[in-house]
């Protein structure tokens, strides 16, 4: 409990602990953690104030900064279409990671399981059991179940690959002794718009053949429209309904690419654009803690939601598709 | 007469930069809103239910994760379309 809290601590606190002369070890954990606190805080005060008065409160704007650079893509290797830039790189990147780990835990199985394979089999029934099976009986869950975890899995890794500062930006290179090496960006997969249409139109192709399927195309139009509809109201509800079912692709789609974008943008914000925009050196100082907290936030919670969310709703439209009644 | 049709134009165009600036702060501000009030409600809830029903603990956390999912969402909605707004249109 105490290693981990202390562990939690932004990193910056770790310089001023081996310059202090060590606190006296027989000091109970909370009073210790209570100091640390308050040194970090008379730290990050300070430096606010010797920002201010080295560089002064008003800075010079900076023209030449682009924020949208950072997501703009360039091509590598230029095939019309087929073009490769640093968004392919992610996306090859997410599904090697998705097959990659995925069969080498499974290859290695045991009766006993390690941490690993531990966090994989809890993962495998919050797939399973919470996503797949609680939306569909259980011969459509058989055989849904592996696009619908693997489509989470892939989110999951796409948003979480996206949070590793890799040099992919290509726009603006930075000198390392004589070499020039692309500077590190934040860029996920999914933060592209065309990554989540894809998904999206394939979960729309998917559940709506599988509803033809189960019932016939005239059966599944009529599906559409509610049970208990009857007579001349059917007719704008089945229009309703139909709109509301290509909306689907619209949601699906938005709610995953503006999460992941909107994050990115405020993590590329809050860690020293702002600050880079506006010129002055104090307000990258301010805004660099929240800009950890935002990207522990995005990390921890809405990488791995976004994916739930959008694997548990392909399971419910699936599940809804073949449904007898709606 | 020169000096005055480009004072015009440059009062134009800072109108219309105006308007941009509006539809980002609208979409985003009033977006942020809704969501705000939505996710406020999800979690009340959810809190209530859960000390009503403990036993059900892990179903409405499920739940309540999907609602705030859902409720999210529909403030990235009004930021894109600000976003649309403000650098697009």
């Amino acid at each position: 409990m105490n290693a981990t809290e202390t562990g939690g601590l932004p990193p910056r606190a770790a310089p001023e602990e081996g310059r202090l002369p060590a606190p006296a070890p027989a000091a109970d954990g909370k009073g210790s953690i209570k100091r640390k606190l308050l040194l970090v805080l008379g730290v990050y005060l300070a430096g606010l104030i010797a920002l201010i008065a080295i560089y002064g409160f008003k800075g010079t704007r900076n023209e030449a900064f682009k924020p949208q650079n950072e997501f703009k893509l360039e091509n590598w290797v230029n095939l019309g279409i087929f073009s490769i830039n640093k968004a392919v790189l992610y996306l090859i990147l997410a599904a090697a990671l998705t097959a990659g780990t995925m069969t080498y835990i499974a290859r290695r199985m045991q009766q006993r399981p390690n941490k690993v394979q531990a966090a994989v089999e809890a993962l495998f029934r919050l797939m399973h059991d919470n996503i797949t099976a609680s939306a569909m009986d259980e011969r459509m869950a058989a055989k849904w179940f592996p696009f619908i975890g693997t489509l989470f899995l892939f989110i999951l890794f796409s948003n979480l690959v996206g949070y590793i500062p890799l040099p992919t930006n290509t726009e603006n290179e930075i000198n390392v002794l004589g070499l020039q090496i692309p500077s590190f960006s934040l860029y996920a997969a999914t933060a592209n718009l065309s990554v989540p249409l894809v998904l999206a139109l394939t979960v729309f192709v998917s559940y709506t053949v599988e509803g033809i399927r189960a019932k016939g195309p005239i059966g599944y139009l009529k599906g559409l429209v509610p049970g208990g509809v009857e007579g001349g109201m059917a007719i704008p509800i089945f229009f309703l309904e139909v709109l509301s079912n290509l909306m689907r692709i619209l949601s699906l789609t938005i709610r995953l690419f503006a999460n992941i974008l909107a994050g990115h943008l405020i993590i590329l914000f809050m860690a020293g654009a702002l600050a880079v925009i506006l010129g002055s050196a104090w307000l990258g100082w301010f805004t660099l803690p929240f800009g950890i907290i935002l990207f522990a936030f995005e990390v921890g919670l809405v990488a791995a939601l976004q994916a739930f969310i959008f694997a548990t709703l392909t399971a419910i439209y699936l599940g809804g598709a073949v449904a007898r009644d709606h | 007469m020169h000096i005055a049709l480009i004072t015009v134009l440059a009062a134009a165009e800072e109108t219309a930069k105006a308007g941009k600036s509006i539809g980002l702060g609208v979409g985003g501000g009033l977006g942020a809103v809704g969501a705000g009030v939505g996710i406020g409600l999800i979690f009340g809830k959810a809190i209530e239910a859960i000390t009503r029903q403990p036993e059900m603990r892990d179903e409405i956390t499920q739940l309540q994760w999907l609602g705030f999912a859902l409720t999210e969402a529909t403030f990235f909605y009004g930021l894109v379309a600000g976003l649309l707004a403000a650098f697009i249109v």
